[in-house]
């Protein structure tokens, strides 16, 4: 009988169809988690600040996670008591390998090593980064060993 | 991601679905013709080879050039292009023959573009001459175009065979150009502060106006030309491109409502918009004028179901223009809902993997660019789809990879080289990218687009799908007709009225017995069914009477009812032959029935026709002023005069006329305001408390006069007795209602005794009626109550002023029956 057998036919030929769905579907599914671990495994170095504020005193702070802002806000990661500050005023972010300073629109600016900081810029360790009456000393830590931070 | 892997298991299961693809439409000529004496298909085999040969040496050659390119990419647009290039062959082998040349020689301009340098540096600096270029081309459509079909318009350029549709690859130069643009003059602020400024100083910014300007000559290009689709995409594209680029949402919206407002001044002001958004909005108006296309679309949707009819087994050449805007309509046909959900999550993957590759790409220029790509594949997939399902106007573009068409199938090649160029990079370091969100919200828009068009898909194939198919404009069923024996009509002695025989493997229906036309009727594929072939039709069809499994059986195999099956009608056929030729070339109408089983023996209206010829004469027959399709005995309506009163008088006595209430009563007991309840169209029954302008049919005034031969009962008519079912035989058809007692026996006798003619075996009366200077002669008659065989009525109405004509006519047959 031609019809049993094309629908046999017809069935494997479903079959193929969601064969490729599948297997493309599961492939892209699966690289999803590879980068996934990749990405998790990817650790940023630690970031040792040393903050000078500008009515004198330092603080240290060591931070483990891969952006931070500094601004008044009580929201930003470091939070600065200067009236030259704004709420959020810059930004500090690992990608591509390297920390990058970013200001965020701030109203009195950023500065950078006493040049204006006008881009994303890549950070080194001993760049000194101002901002309103503070000035924060960045070094970049070798290893991402957890260190216990300081409060302020 | 294993790339070899990937790519061999990618290659190998379409290989593989292709491959039983050709064997089943191979097959499809035997599975149709239910016989392996046919001619089996061979030619789309052609197809096969060549896709294949080029499906592999493109996979060869790209893994050797861009190793690193997107894996997924490649075999799927194989797959769809191949899924399209078979069936292409499959609707018409001549235009298969053309696209697996077409699917050659984009293949080369696929291999073309690869060849370039790796960062497309000249597609950048060349973006003006390109888009001019492509402009000028379009735009000599408007002096020289042509249009392959010979009608249409006129977006070809062209001769001798080969055409080229401009405004195709101008879609591509158009997103090339504005991807170099933006990327090269966007200021070079980043995205982030882009963002933060509002919409009007983005756009206010003076560089984005030469984009404005090109794209506004090309759209200018394309109204004029009356191609409203392909404007709507590049209007669509640049938009989609402009957003990606500055991530203001509200460039959108502002386009979206652009468009909204276009089509509503279109509405009224310009024919082919308005005929469009009508065919769109209320489709189900004018089913065979403009909104044509998109219900055949919808009927072969339906006929598709959830399974498919399978390759080469449905009917998709139905559909006008299937090859190229109804290529989605004739896969969902014939691969089903099943098959729709593998299309849509194809085009799915490819959309993902474009925007994947413009994420990933290593400069500004090349991200926007595979962006854009990405945004022709789908929009103008969504465009057509969505029109093939009538979630959005129809618009004549083609589905890319799919349908028919060099320019379109050389256009999508393009698009997957520059689509795998911008992804063979992954060494290089991705551009900065501020936000992916507008990359991100455009595939959710396509996805959304996506599983809106498989709901829609379901929708029609599953839930409306039953319903659709019964239209009487779904010419499947007059094509499986051809296909599936369809039931005979007997008399009550098995002698066949309408049977279908078997003429090179090809059903045709033969009307054995034609004077019994207006009865029995027709069932023709441009004039539809009339009489007892359309109200039985369930049966002769073979979906009523069959088990219901088998029904499923044969719909998943065929896509067909099966076999119908034999009904026995009530008319003898002997009786049949005396009544016509009593009634001759007089206008009217006879009916004889047994008054006691309601079976309807002889059943005549005059003048009859010959539904052999219904090819030649279907169309006058329909304006004939003598009306020969109507069966005067059931359908007919017609003024009685005094034709009721020995009825009145048996109930009511002879002296004083019955309250009008009373007469209203006892006409409703008589059956005199209901249309008769039997498997036969009748014609519509005088409203309820008509004493004046009550009309009749014959077959009412049988019915109203049997009681007298029936010792009082009202026996309900019957005109189907039997269908003869694989599984049991020949099953009796009940009548619709038990009999009724409507007078005392006594009254019946009395009645009938008073009617009776000395030295005959029945009684008799006569009647004239008029109306509008038109005579009617009736006569009535039937068996004495002692009668000891089967009691019989019978009625003559002659639409002539001739009593004793319908006396004659009358005895003559009544006379002929009760002879042993």
């Amino acid at each position: 009988m031609s019809a049993v057998l094309v629908l046999i036919l017809r069935l494997a030929l479903s079959i193929c169809l969601y064969a490729f769905l599948g297997w493309a579907l599961f492939t892209l599914w699966r690289g999803l988690q590879q980068q996934g671990l990749a990405l998790a495994l990817r650790k940023a170095p630690a970031l040792d600040l040393a903050i000078q504020h500008g009515q004198g005193g330092t603080t240290r702070r060591t931070f483990q996670q891969t952006e931070l802002t500094f601004g008044r806000d009580p929201a930003c990661d470091l939070v600065l008591n200067d009236d030259a500050i704004s709420a959020r005023h810059v930004r500090l972010s690992f990608h591509h390998g390297q920390w990058w300073v970013e200001d965020l629109g701030s109203t009195n600016g950023t500065r950078l090593n006493q040049s204006a900081l006008a881009t994303p810029t890549v950070l080194a360790t001993g760049d000194q980064i101002e901002c309103g009456h503070t000035a924060v000393i960045v070094s970049i830590g070798a290893s991402a060993d957890p260190s216990p931070t300081t409060r302020l | 991601m294993n790339h070899p892997t990937l790519r061999r298991n990618l290659t190998s299961f379409s290989v593989a679905f292709l491959l039983l693809f050709s064997v089943i439409l191979t097959l499809s000529p035997a599975v149709r013709e239910r016989t392996w004496q046919t001619d089996l298909r061979w030619d789309h085999w052609i197809g096969f080879a060549i896709w294949l040969a080029l499906f592999l040496l493109v996979q060869h050659l790209t893994s050797r050039r861009v190793p690193d390119s997107d894996a997924f990419l490649l075999p799927t647009a194989f797959l769809l292009s191949g899924w399209g290039l078979l069936t292409v062959w499959r609707l018409d082998p001549y235009f298969g023959a053309r696209q697996a040349i077409w699917l050659t020689a984009s293949t080369l301009g696929f291999f073309l573009l690869l060849r370039f340098p790796t960062d497309l540096l000249f597609l950048r600096r060349y973006k003006y001459l390109a888009l001019t270029g492509g402009i000028l081309l379009t735009a000599l459509t408007l002096v020289f175009g042509s249009n392959p079909s010979g009608f249409g318009p006129r977006l070809w350029i062209g001769g001798a065979d080969v055409y080229l549709q401009p405004s195709e690859p101008l879609k591509l130069l158009l997103v090339i150009y504005l991807a170099a643009y933006l990327a090269n003059r966007l200021p070079a602020e980043t995205f982030e502060s882009l963002r933060a400024q509002s919409l009007q100083r983005v756009l206010a910014i003076p560089l984005i106006v030469p984009t404005a300007i090109m794209t506004g000559i090309s759209l200018l290009i394309l109204v004029v030309q009356r191609d409203l689709g392909t404007a709507s995409i590049f209007l669509l594209l640049y938009t989609i491109i402009l957003f990606l680029a500055t991530g203001k949402r509200r460039v959108l919206l502002v386009t979206f409502a652009g468009l909204g407002l276009a089509a509503l001044v279109g509405y009224f002001f310009v024919d082919i918009i308005h005929a469009r958004l009508e065919a769109w909005l209320s489709p189900w108006t004018d089913p065979s004028g403009r909104s044509y296309q998109v219900i055949q679309s919808l009927l072969a949707i339906a006929n598709g179901g959830l399974f498919g009819r399978g390759p080469g087994l449905g009917s998709p050449t139905l559909v006008p223009v299937a090859l190229s805007d109804f290529i989605y309509t004739s896969i969902v046909e014939e691969t089903g809902f099943l098959g729709a959900a593998a299309l849509l999550t194809l085009l799915g993957i490819l959309l993902t993997r474009g925007a994947h590759a413009a994420l990933t790409a290593p400069d500004r220029f090349q991200r926007l660019l595979a962006g854009g790509v990405t945004a022709y594949l789908g929009v103008q997939s969504l465009l057509i789809i969505g029109g093939n399902l009538r979630l959005l106007p129809l618009t004549g573009v083609t589905l890319p990879f799919v349908s028919y068409g060099g320019s379109s199938l050389l256009t999508s090649f393009l698009a997957l080289a520059l689509l795998l160029r911008v992804s063979s990079q992954p060494e290089d370091e991705p551009a900065p990218l501020a936000s992916p969100r507008p990359y991100t919200f455009l595939v959710g828009l396509f996805f959304l687009g996506l599983f809106a068009s498989a709901l829609a898909t379901g929708w029609w194939a599953i839930v409306r799908g039953p319903d659709l198919l019964t239209r009487t404009d779904n010419a499947r069923r007059s094509i499986a007709d051809r296909f599936v024996q369809r039931g005979a009509l007997l008399d009550r002695g098995n002698q066949p009225i309408t049977i279908t025989t078997l003429r090179e493997n090809i059903f045709v229906r033969e009307y054995l017995y034609p004077d019994l036309s207006p009865l029995s009727g027709y069932t023709h594929p441009i004039f539809g069914q009339a009489g007892l072939e359309a109200s039985l039709d369930g049966y002769l069809r073979g979906f009523q009477g069959n088990p219901s499994s088998l029904v499923l059986w044969h719909n998943l195999l065929y896509g067909t009812p099966p076999p119908g099956l034999d009904l026995r009608l009530s008319i003898d056929l002997d009786l049949q032959r005396s009544a016509d030729r009593l009634l001759g070339e007089h206008v009217g109408a006879l009916i004889l029935m047994d008054s006691q089983s309601g079976e309807i023996l002889a059943l005549a209206s005059h003048p009859t026709y010959d539904p052999n010829k219904l090819d030649e004469t279907g169309d006058s027959l329909q304006t004939d002023p003598n009306s020969p399709l109507v069966n005067r005995a059931a359908q007919g309506a017609y003024p009685f005069g005094s034709l009721l009163d020995p009825l009145r008088a048996a109930r009511f006595g002879q002296v004083s006329g019955p309250e009008a209430a009373q007469l209203r009563a006892f006409y409703e007991e008589l059956g005199l305001y209901s249309a008769p309840d039997l498997r036969m169209p009748v014609g519509t029954a005088s409203t309820f408390g008509e004493i004046e302008n009550l009309r009749v049919s014959p077959l009412q005034i049988a019915l109203a006069f049997s009681p007298l031969s029936n010792g009082g009962v009202l026996a309900a008519p019957r005109i189907a007795l039997a269908v003869n079912t694989p599984a049991q035989g020949w099953v009796i058809l009940s009548a619709s209602r038990g009999p009724l007692p409507v007078m005392d026996e006594a009254e019946a006798l009395a009645a009938a005794e008073a009617l009776r003619v000395s030295e005959e075996l029945f009684w008799r009366y006569g009647a004239r009626s008029s109306e509008k200077e038109k005579s009617f002669a009736w006569f009535v008659a039937g068996t004495l109550p002692n009668w000891q065989g089967a009691p019989l009525t019978l009625v003559v109405l002659l639409e002539e002023d001739n009593a004793s004509l319908a006396m004659s006519i009358g005895e003559a047959l009544l006379k002929e029956a009760l002879e042993p």
